[in-house]
């Protein structure tokens, strides 16, 4: 069995500090691909959750009988439909209005429809836009979705941020590694050893520190995710409810970890052969 | 033994900086299998000669020919390459402070690939040759500068050589120590066939052992006896070819055969 032995032996200093360092950067690295990951299924989600849905009212009521009609046509493209009563729409706008007004005058006739797919209730609006006034939901919920995708895309500059920070980092420790080491360099060199073989050594010391401390930072960023998910679902309703992390979601945390020993491991390549050939 | 050209030197120049010259238009040949001392004042340029030997220090001009080919152009790896063929000791003896001495020997052994078996084998082997078998997990703070260098040499030897370059390696050590260490040398030269190159201050080496010298001094170099190998042999009082160093070449040679 062939086993490379290391030459290099990195002093504790040195070594405790690249582990704090990596791991709190691997910490909120994962931390922040969790949140931008959760918002974006979270978005998903809703938007999924309401775009099957609309709205129907009908302000001329010899409309009615026409629109009832375009249902009862169109039964293999509508899941359901809920006609709101009069009293029912009274009673939710009753605070809105006078109290001496007769709001029913006022009223028009409602429907909440709910399609089979989001073809279907495109289809069927124009239909019914041309009798009464069709609003899809997800009209409304515009801003709040827009919203969640500015999120998204904030979290991810910021694990971008952290992995170029980690790259940074790990690039200065490796430089200082070799530059500390340049007596056993020069040895390894005299030995006939290449640059090859000199970089292999400080990969597997680098692999090795950086694979502890991604699996210290992402042992304490999941619980924190999922306090930070649990804390958002207890709103109950809206955007922050709806958070969560699917099953590929929860692969993507986990490679993180994973990708970011690799990046380690090749950026310290690169530097170490850079080093060597006096760049 | 074929007598060819293993070191050659065509107008070489060396400098630090591109400014301060220590060698100047220096040529020389030097055979496979030849023993030569070389000396000269301190700063002469002994240590820059080895270098550039050992490719170490590029040339500012000239042509260096180690093994027949020319390594003006060589790249990293190829210089690599070429040491595999190649050892130097130093007078620091340049040890890892921090592995021990089984390791430390060891290493020339893990850049080729040898396998834990096989490195165990050989370093036992080499350690107990330079009398050092009962020293191997110590680390080198822990041992007198003799057992040190010995150490070093034991590094340098275990992959049998073709070059053997020796900085000053007689500087730290006593008289008796400084002998011991001559008769490695120079078994390694008679058994192995190393070309041997060391550099010295100690004339009593000199003028004890009477190998061809070469001399650095004022940016040149100059040669002085004849590589006569019958003659150093004749010299040589030593133990002779059936000693352990026979015993050990085989083993080494047995052993290296599959990495």
């Amino acid at each position: 069995m062939k086993k490379t032995k290391l030459v290099f032996s990195i002093v504790r200093e040195q070594s405790i500090f690249m582990t704090v360092v990596i791991s709190v950067l691997s910490f909120l690295s994962v931390l922040a691909l969790g949140i931008a990951l959760s918002v974006g299924t979270g978005v998903m989600r809703w938007n999924n959750a309401w775009e099957r849905y609309a709205t129907v009212q009908v302000m001329n009521t010899e409309n009615t009988a026409n629109i009832k009609k375009i249902f009862e046509e169109n039964t293999s493209k509508i899941e359901s439909v809920k006609e709101i009563s009069k009293s029912e729409m009274e009673r939710m706008m009753k605070s809105w209005v006078s109290s001496g007004a007769k709001i029913s005058n006022y009223l028009p006739q409602m429907f909440e429809v709910k399609f089979k797919s989001a073809n279907d209730m495109k289809i069927i609006g124009e239909k019914i836009s041309q009798k009464a006034k069709f609003i899809p939901h997800s009209a409304a919920l515009k801003n709040s979705i827009s919203a969640g995708w500015k999120l998204v895309s904030i979290t991810i500059f910021v694990m971008l941020l952290m992995l170029a920070s980690i790259g940074v980092c790990v690039s200065c420790i490796s430089r200082n590694i070799a530059l500390l080491h340049k007596h056993e360099l020069e040895i390894l060199n005299q030995v006939g050893a290449t640059d090859k073989f000199i970089a292999n050594q400080m990969q597997i010391m680098v692999a090795k520190i950086s694979a502890i401390a991604c699996l210290i930072g992402f042992v304490v960023a999941i619980p924190i995710l999922e306090l930070i998910l649990s804390t958002a679902h207890s709103a109950r309703v809206g955007l922050l409810a709806t958070l969560t992390l699917s099953g590929i979601d929860i692969i993507a945390l986990c490679g993180l970890p994973v990708f970011i020993v690799i990046f380690a491991v090749y950026l310290t390549k690169r530097t170490t052969l850079k080093l060597l050939a006096g760049k | 033994m074929e007598d060819k050209t293993i070191i050659s030197f065509a107008n070489v120049s060396a400098n630090y900086d591109g400014k301060h010259d220590v060698l100047t238009d220096v040529s020389f040949n030097i055979s496979n299998g030849a023993f030569y001392f070389l000396t000269g004042a301190s700063g002469a340029g002994k240590t820059t000669l080895l270098r550039l030997i050992y490719q170490l220090h590029k040339p500012a001009s000239g042509t260096i020919r180690l093994f027949g080919r020319e390594c003006n152009e060589l790249s990293r790896d190829d210089i690599s390459a070429l040491r595999h063929k190649m050892a130097i000791v130093f007078q620091s003896y340049s040890l890892i402070s921090h592995m021990t001495v089984f390791d430390n020997v060891a290493l020339p052994l893990r850049v080729r690939g040898f396998s834990n078996d096989k490195i165990k084998k050989l370093v036992t082997k080499t350690l107990e040759w330079v009398g050092l078998g009962k020293f191997a997990n110590m680390y080198p703070m822990e041992l007198s500068g003799g057992q040190q260098q010995r150490v070093s040499v034991a590094r340098a030897i275990i992959i049998q050589p073709e070059i053997l370059i020796a900085d000053e390696p007689t500087g730290n050590l006593d008289d008796e120590n400084a002998s011991r260490l001559m008769e490695l040398f120079i078994q390694m030269n008679k058994m192995l066939g190393t070309t041997v190159i060391l550099a010295t201050h100690n004339k009593k080496l000199l003028e004890t052992y009477k190998f061809p010298v070469i001399t650095v001094d004022n940016h040149h170099v100059t040669f002085a006896g004849a590589a006569d190998k019958t003659e150093s042999l004749r010299r040589w009082k030593g133990p002779q070819p059936q000693n352990y160093f026979a015993d050990l070449s085989k083993q080494l040679e047995e052993i290296g055969k599959d990495k």
